[in-house]
């Protein structure tokens, strides 16, 4: 018999699954001291997945699908769980599927986090879920063609275009709208308010929104497949800088660590330091800008421009510690490109600076008329939907659940802070997310301080580790709008075997539905933006209701017809 | 005398209101800490409209083609009738505040109408809350003016001027709550933060005005302005009438204009103030603000008819 205190991270997880399922952990590894990943049969993986996120306080953030029929022969899925009561880790659930048939049974009608991965991976992989609800396309555009999988090793030469497969939309955008009367109001590709393309449609009675559906990845940029073949697995860190232009170095950060967790890398303490504060950096400016969006969504265009007036000084604190403005190119595997110089005195009084000059500036924000009435009870986030959907960063903590990447999987300059706290609001509404980004901002101001006071010295880079291929590993940063979590494993030519980065926004973007529900077309993007959406570095949205765990494959013609008549609604049965 | 004076007003307002909005977009930069654009900005803007295409949807009708002319058109006559650097109306037929309400309501029907005639859904939106706007304000309007005009006897705003300004009134307190409600439709009249529900940016994409482009589109800025300038004309002309000329001699009324400008100015400051320092109101709480406005037009009333 084991001792309890012998056990490793992670180790009761494995056995409460034991004992529910007796037979069905194929195998069990442990890829780093907090990581580990099970293997399990087939046709138990919905009822483990389903256990271990309802039962054992496990969320999702992310599945990711692999060719590995090179490897071992099949397929393989990586349910990427983090568990966050007791025991906290990142287990993952992993699944090897045959290449024939090439199906696996959904998850999702039981954990509806999972849907936009499983969409994805049929885009990409062409293994389809049986019994998933909503089966339309997620990322690939309506012009590539049927049974062109991209992200199969085998799929394609890609320096040929594929041929274009249809000249017209052929998206189907879902609507519940029961028996009432609406308009369709388009929403994009291009709104005037939103500076990035999704589109989104509202059906709409009067000015209530009843329904809405949006589509996004118009600017999909197939960044994996170009890491997989183009890119040697250390050059990944100054490309993932670039799949999003505003938290850059939390993308390099988590596909650094990533390949750190997976080849059992040491970071030195000082880099580790570097990495924190250049993080929270990014937090500054990126929470100053969404600050300002709420304004302008509001029609208050002069605190609009007051927060980017004072959003200029943490780009200044950015360009002073990395010299950049956007904190891009400080990463490489096993540490930091460049030390914090003599510039801490300088920086610290920018904090100051910036500490008062936004107090003000919330303040008035806070006392602006209307913007109480604008901002409480708008886009209502219902917990229970956030449970099931598993979203991210202010959005979720604006719904009450203490979710912070930087507290229950601590990580790098993280772990010296003793006495922070998640910062959560109750209101569930777009005044708690945007509640939350301002205690934030100011809970970012003390750790800057704190961590470029305390930083130890020694060295900012390890050389000392040798490479081994095909470990994977999954790494977390919390990003400004949430964690961003990576997926990697590095293959045996000095490339990325497979690298999957999930974007904190892709967790956001499927509670997005309910959370229009009930409001009004006015408020419809103040409350796209109170998610912080990234489309580019998402890009990916629809969702199903989780009322509803019905199965149904509309036809166009069922769809348009309804549409034309609004009778015998395809979704009602 | 008085045809050259109407004339002459209304055209100076129709070749100045640029520049009242480009001086005004000019002050709200500075209180955004921006660089801003030159005061000539909207003629820059007006011009270059001028010169380009206009763009129709097809079915579109008369209502949305001919609506910028009418709106000018209105202003423009409005204008002759208003009563700026003069006490009394240059055109006292067109002075009475019966006539000026429907005026204005003109233009409102049919830009409101035109939003829904030119099938975008935002400028459907936005022309039903034009109108929507019209309906909760208006009553108010009337209520507060009524009040005043049963002080004062008439309805004519250039002898209700008069009136006013000789200060020899038979309620003062009636005619100064009466002021202050008209003051306050009078704003959200002005079509500014944060009642500019129907041309929304952020919200509506500017609601009826996304779908007009090129010279009618240049009409609609001029006479949007024009109309800004006029309704605040109209409350200075009832209810601070002082300085104005009462004679019609040339020096008089040379006096006349700086006391209006200066009125003007200060008012325009006040409403540029305020207009920057508000959220937008939502649309589904605008009801319950106007119901302010009637509480307060009815207290005049009240006071009025007690001779208060």
């Amino acid at each position: 018999m084991k001792n309890k205190k012998e056990l490793r991270i992670g180790e009761t997880h494995v056995e409460a699954v034991r004992s529910h399922f007796p037979g069905s952990i194929v195998d069990a590894s442990w890829q780093g001291e907090e990581q580990l990943c099970i293997t399990v049969k087939l046709d138990m993986l919905p009822d483990v997945v389903e256990f271990l996120y309802y039962g054992r306080g496990g969320w999702m953030p992310v599945m990711v699908g692999n060719d590995e029929r090179s490897i071992n022969g099949n397929y393989a899925l990586y349910y990427v769980l983090s568990m966050e009561e007791e025991d906290p880790c990142f287990l993952t659930v992993r699944v090897e599927v045959p290449p024939e048939p090439g199906e696996y049974p959904s998850v999702t009608p039981r954990v509806p986090a999972a849907v936009w991965s499983e969409r994805e991976v049929y885009d990409m992989f062409g293994l389809r879920a049986i019994n998933i609800i909503d089966n339309r396309r997620l990322v690939l555009p309506d012009d590539w063609p049927e049974g062109l999988y991209p992200l199969r090793k085998d799929s394609m030469d890609y320096r040929h275009r594929p041929k274009i497969a249809a000249d017209m939309e052929t998206y189907e955008f879902l609507r519940e709208t029961g028996d009432s009367e609406t308009t369709v109001i388009p929403m994009g590709p291009l709104h005037i308010t939103s500076d990035e393309p999704g589109h989104f449609r509202l059906f709409v009675e009067g000015e209530t929104i009843v329904d809405a559906d949006y589509r996004l990845f118009y600017v999909h940029r197939g960044m994996e497949k170009c890491a997989e073949q183009r890119l040697n697995y250390d050059a990944v860190t100054f490309f993932a800088d670039r799949i999003c232009g505003i938290c850059g170095c939390a993308h390099s950060v988590a596909y650094a660590e990533s390949v750190e967790n997976a080849q059992g890398i040491v970071v030195p303490p000082r880099a580790q330091y570097i990495r924190s504060i250049v993080l929270e950096v990014e937090r500054l400016h990126s929470h100053l800008l969404n600050l300002g969006l709420v304004c302008h969504y509001c029609g208050f265009d002069t605190g609009f421009n007051h927060f980017f007036r004072v959003r200029e000084k943490s780009m200044d604190m950015a360009e002073r510690i990395t010299g950049h403005r956007k904190t891009y190119g400080l990463n490489l595997i096993g540490g930091v490109r460049r030390d914090i110089l003599k510039e801490q005195a300088g920086t610290l009084q920018l904090v100051r600076e910036l500490r008062t000059e936004t107090q003000q500036l919330v303040e008035e924000l806070l006392g602006t008329p209307n913007f109480d009435a604008r901002t409480k009870g708008i886009g209502i986030l219902d917990p229970k939907v956030a449970r099931d959907y598993s979203p991210v960063g202010p959005t979720v903590r604006g719904s009450g659940f203490a979710r912070d990447a930087r507290y229950q999987h601590a990580f790098d300059g993280y772990k010296s802070l003793k006495d922070w706290k998640p910062k959560v609001q109750t209101g569930c509404d777009v005044q708690s997310r945007t509640l939350v980004r301002i205690e934030e901002f100011f809970d970012s101001l003390d750790m800057i301080e704190e961590l470029l006071t305390n930083a130890p010295g020694g060295p900012i880079l390890t050389e000392d580790w040798t490479y081994t291929p095909h470990k994977f590993g999954v790494a977390v940063t919390e990003a400004p709008r949430g964690e961003d979590v990576h997926w990697s494993m590095v293959g045996d030519n000095q490339k990325c075997y497979r690298w999957r980065a999930k974007a904190a926004t892709y967790s956001n973007w499927p509670v997005l539905r309910s959370m229009f529900r009930g409001n009004t077309v006015s408020d419809a993007a103040l409350i796209v933006g109170s998610i912080d959406p990234c489309y580019s570095c998402t890009d990916r949205v629809t969702v199903v209701d989780v009322k509803k765990q019905t199965s149904k494959v509309l036809t166009k013609d069922e769809l348009e017809f309804y549409c034309r008549n609004r009778r015998r609604s395809p979704l009602m049965d | 005398m008085e045809i050259v004076v109407a004339i002459l007003q209304a055209l100076l307002l129709m070749l100045l209101a640029p520049l009242t909005s480009g001086i005004g977009r000019w002050l709200r930069a500075k209180i955004h800490t921006r660089k801003g654009p030159s005061i000539f900005q909207d003629y820059y803007d007006i011009i270059k409209l001028f010169k380009r295409d206009d763009v129709r949807t097809e079915s579109s009708t008369f209502i949305s083609r001919g609506m910028p002319v009418l709106y000018v058109g209105v202003c423009f006559v409005l204008a002759m009738g208003m009563p700026m650097a003069t006490r009394a109306c240059p055109i006292p037929v067109l002075g009475d505040i019966i006539l000026i309400i429907y005026l204005l309501a003109l233009p409102r029907f049919f830009f409101g109408l035109a939003g829904v005639d030119r099938s975008g859904n935002y400028a459907s939106i936005g022309g039903i809350r034009e109108l929507i706007v019209g309906i909760l304000v208006e009553p108010s309007m009337m209520l507060a003016l009524f009040a005043a005009a049963m002080v004062l006897g008439t309805t004519n705003v250039g002898a209700m001027g008069g009136i006013v300004g000789s200060m020899q009134l038979a309620s003062p307190v009636g005619v100064l709550v009466a002021g202050a409600a008209f003051a306050i439709a009078c704003y959200i009249e002005l079509g500014k933060l944060p009642y500019d529900v129907a041309e929304a940016e952020q919200e509506l994409q500017e609601g009826p005005l996304s779908e007009y482009s090129g010279p009618s589109l240049g009409m609609i800025k001029v006479a949007m302005t024009m109309k800004q300038i006029l309704v605040v004309s109209w409350f200075v002309a009832i209810f601070l009438p002082f300085g104005s000329a009462v004679e019609m001699t040339v020096p008089a009324m040379a006096l006349g204009l700086v006391a209006y400008l200066v009125k003007m100015a200060v008012l325009f400051l006040v409403i540029l103030v305020i207009e920057n320092l508000v959220a937008r109101v939502r649309f589904k709480l605008m009801g319950k603000q106007t119901w302010a406005v009637v509480g307060i037009a009815v207290l005049a009333f009240v006071f009025c008819a007690l001779g208060i």
